[in-house]
């Protein structure tokens, strides 16, 4: 308790400004600005596997598992920031218990859950089903014990029940975009629908959360799959790697004209919190905003993706260049949501004066907390691809 | 096919089913009764035991303070209020656990300039509301009480 | 054999009336309030609680401070206020100071020199107990709700922490309690208003500055009040209908 006054007693005497005496503590930390960026990964990684499937973009074919599996890796891991930073996380359950239908939060429990059990966990299963009975009759231990509960005693493995599952897993994935659209444009309505905060309250956040997410999702998809190539040391499809860029490229075009438009509208209403919000981007949002969010996370990626439309140069430069946008890609849309979540508790309700935020290494909100959070999922994801390795699918006969 | 999709609804109607029970099982008992939440919490935030007991309580004992403090002044026809409209426990601020009885610690002042400066120095927010009092050269090497009772301020 | 037959199937048929039947309420179970929506009470012969504050009167000494933290045991540290004093300035070149040193609990002490005031004054701030209640709408659980009798209520018993409530309320009236580990509010003292008691703040005011009373009861010193005065409420765009009004509310004030 000491200690934690202690922090409070550093954050007030760094108050800039009027703030009413309650905001000194930020409520939100580095784990809500996680929530999002998992939920939006999650999001962005399957409407990436969706494009195959619906859109027929055949060329994605190698990335549609690897794009199931790391929406999934990371679904897992979604809510556990979100209960971590709560002061009663054994109390969470409430949530489903009786969720308030006025809130925006508490119907989260419940669009996770349809996501994770109806729309992610089916359609791997539809994907899986015909392996599944196959491997369980070559392999031994574990693996066979896992593909003989995970059929669930349906054995069928004829060219009939192939197409059943493929159309099944159509009407799935038909179901799915939706849902993803839902998940993610849903965090967003999180934010934008507190209007006591002129920084979150916007009618376009959740379409901005959306696209972002789908940005983050489809750079995560690309890196791992580049990473995953050379883990195994098989040759990346560069016609899948350049059609992925392609789709990020006009993504983050749609992304950035609307953060673009969200902010010009905003400058220029110049509403009662203008004056200082334009302090709080030009101060204490300065770096994450300008430099790690537009510049290194929209900027750079655009005109290298841009140029690539145009001009192709040779492979291993590509393959150089989607490594590194990706990574900003996605440190930009990490600071995206950091910019959103912290940039909003900044700045006091009175709009007069400013708090501050300080990052803890240690702590249920520390950098350490979060970093586990991060590998968390990626561990997850190492799991399922030896468990049910794309790359061992037997191809379907047709 | 109608069989796998047989099962697969089945078990989404089975895990609803479940769901549902528990959800009944672990809703708070009241929840729901005059809206979304649980109609004793109501109650319990009625549980605690006021600390400040009104001046009625203090002037039970001590009438004679009260009935001073409770003293108006007229001068030219003008009604000073002075401290008669305070409450007894605006300056004794109880100082006991609200369960046992006052005397045991009593809400004894140890009188200050502070204290009275509190009110009484000089602000250009108090103008025209109270009498300030520039507490910087207004008898600066004494105790205010050893001039003002503060239960009848005013110096005849 | 047979008997045990019987017996099992009499087990399975009362199994399955019984979690039928619980599914089946369950499933109505939100529909409730649709069948009884005659005999929901209006709560016309209720209190409906609602607070004046006189900015006029009001001096700043912090008292009501003080004296809230002292009644609902709020931790003594500056972090944590039910209730707070600021104190504006208005210079003569047009610029604002707002000051609340420690929510104003030991008198507010003018910072800016006379000469530089263009006018200065005090405003108590507090839960505004709207009527529409953005943190009422948003609590995911419902473990805080606006009582029958008008007034903004936390259930710590309930409460997840997860603080979407202090997002949500414009006037930063809430916090999480430390010691509780729960978010906690001004409830108009609750306790003592129920007693016939006036909340702490109110009894203690020497100017009486903050008025409490019934907005039902056309007799109340709080009706009363807003008969005779022009009162405004905080940041009224936002809607919130909030129940605490303020007299010589001045357009700097947020």
């Amino acid at each position: 308790m000491e200690e934690h006054y202690q922090h409070l007693y550093e954050l007030l005497s760094q108050v800039d400004g009027y703030i009413y005496p309650n905001e000194i503590e930020m409520n939100w930390g580095l784990m809500i600005v996680l929530y999002p960026y998992i939920t939006g990964l999650v999001a962005g990684a399957f409407i990436l596997a969706s494009l195959e499937r619906v859109f027929n973009v055949k060329v994605l074919k190698p990335t549609y598992e690897l794009a199931l599996l790391t929406a999934l890796s990371f679904l897992f891991v979604a809510t556990l920031p979100l209960v971590s930073h709560l002061t009663q996380p054994l109390s969470a359950y409430r949530i489903l218990i009786t969720p308030n239908p006025t809130s925006a939060m508490a119907i989260f429990g419940f669009v996770y859950l349809w996501y994770l059990m109806v729309v992610l966990l089916l359609e791997i299963w539809f994907d899986y089903r015909r392996d599944f009975v196959i491997w369980s009759k070559s392999s031994i231990g574990f693996k066979k014990f896992f593909y003989k509960i995970i059929t669930l005693g349906i054995n069928d493995t004829d060219e009939k029940s192939a197409k059943r599952d493929d159309k099944l897993g159509y009407f799935i994935t038909l179901i799915g975009i939706p849902s993803a659209f839902l998940l993610h444009g849903y965090v967003g309505f999180i934010f934008g629908s507190i209007k006591a905060n002129p920084w979150w309250s916007t009618v376009l956040m959740p379409v901005i959360f959306l696209f972002s997410a789908m940005v983050s999702g489809i750079a995560l998809v690309m890196v791992i799959y580049m990473i995953v190539s050379w883990v195994r040391k098989v040759k990346i499809d560069m016609p899948c790697l350049d059609t992925i860029a392609k789709y990020l490229f006009y993504i983050l075009i749609v992304d950035f004209a609307l953060e673009s438009l969200d902010q010009i509208h905003r400058f220029y209403e110049a509403e009662e919190s203008f004056d200082i919000i334009k302090v709080l981007v030009n101060g204490k949002l300065n770096i994450t905003l300008l430099v790690f969010q537009v510049v290194i996370g929209t900027i750079i990626p655009l005109s290298v993706l841009g140029l690539f439309q145009v001009y192709k140069p040779s492979e291993i430069i590509r393959k150089i260049s989607y490594f590194m946008t990706g990574l900003m890609v996605l440190f930009g849309i990490f600071f995206m949501r950091w910019n959103v979540v912290l940039g909003g508790q900044l700045f006091s309700k009175s709009f007069s004066g400013f708090t501050n935020y300080k990052i803890n290494i240690f702590g249920m909100e520390g950098t350490l907390m979060a970093a586990i959070w991060m590998i968390l999922p990626c561990l997850i994801l190492a799991f399922l691809l030896w468990l049910m390795p794309p790359w061992k699918k037997t191809p379907f006969p047709s | 096919m109608a069989k796998l999709i047989f099962r697969l609804l089945l078990s989404f109607i089975v895990f609803v089913g479940i769901f549902l029970v528990i959800q009944d099982y672990l809703t708070p008992e009241s929840f729901g009764k005059y809206g979304h939440y649980r109609a004793n919490a109501i109650e319990d935030n009625k549980l605690d035991i006021p600390q400040f007991k009104g001046e009625e309580k203090c002037a039970s004992c001590h009438e004679d303070i009260y009935d001073l403090k409770s003293e108006t002044v007229s001068i030219d026809d003008d009604e000073y209020i002075l401290h008669s409209n305070l409450r007894c426990e605006t300056c004794h601020t109880p100082k006991i656990d609200a369960n046992t009885e006052c005397k045991v610690k009593p809400p004894k002042l140890e009188s200050t300039r502070k204290m009275c400066a509190q009110c009484h120095f000089l602000n250009a927010a108090r103008k025209n509301k109270i009498k300030m009092i520039d507490l910087t050269d207004h008898n600066e090497d004494k105790n205010c009480i050893e001039c003002h009772n503060p239960h009848k301020p005013w110096i005849e | 054999m047979d008997r045990i037959n019987k017996n099992r199937r009499k087990f399975f048929q009362t199994s399955v009336a019984l979690v039928g039947g619980t599914i089946f309420y369950s499933l109505i179970k939100p529909f409730e309030a649709i069948a009884k929506e005659t005999t929901i009470e209006k709560n016309v012969d209720k209190p409906l609680w609602g607070m004046g504050v006189d900015i006029e009167k009001c001096i700043g000494c912090g008292k009501c401070t003080a004296a809230c933290k002292t009644e609902n045991k709020v931790p003594e540290v500056p972090f944590y206020f039910r209730t707070w004093v600021e104190q504006y300035t208005v210079k003569n070149d047009g610029t604002v100071k707002i000051e609340s040193p420690n929510g104003g609990i030991d008198g507010l002490v003018q910072s800016v020199p006379d000469e530089d005031i263009f006018k200065s004054f005090m405003v108590p701030k507090l839960c505004n107990h709207c009527s529409n209640a953005p943190c009422v709408q948003a609590c995911p659980v419902g473990a805080t709700f606006v009582s029958p009798d008008g007034v903004v209520l936390v259930d710590e018993t309930y409460c997840i922490g997860c603080r979407y409530c202090i997002q949500a309320c414009p006037y930063g009236a809430r916090y999480i309690d430390p010691i509780k580990k729960v978010v906690d509010k001004c409830t108009f003292c609750y306790h003592r208003i129920n007693e016939g008691l006036q909340p702490a703040c109110v009894e203690v005011c020497p100017t009486d500055a903050r008025i409490f009373g019934d907005l039902r009861d056309k007799k109340s010193k709080l009706v009363k009040f807003l008969q005779k005065n022009q009162t405004q409420v905080l940041k009224p765009h936002l809607n919130t209908h909030s129940k605490v009004f303020y007299n010589g509310l001045s357009s700097e004030v947020k």
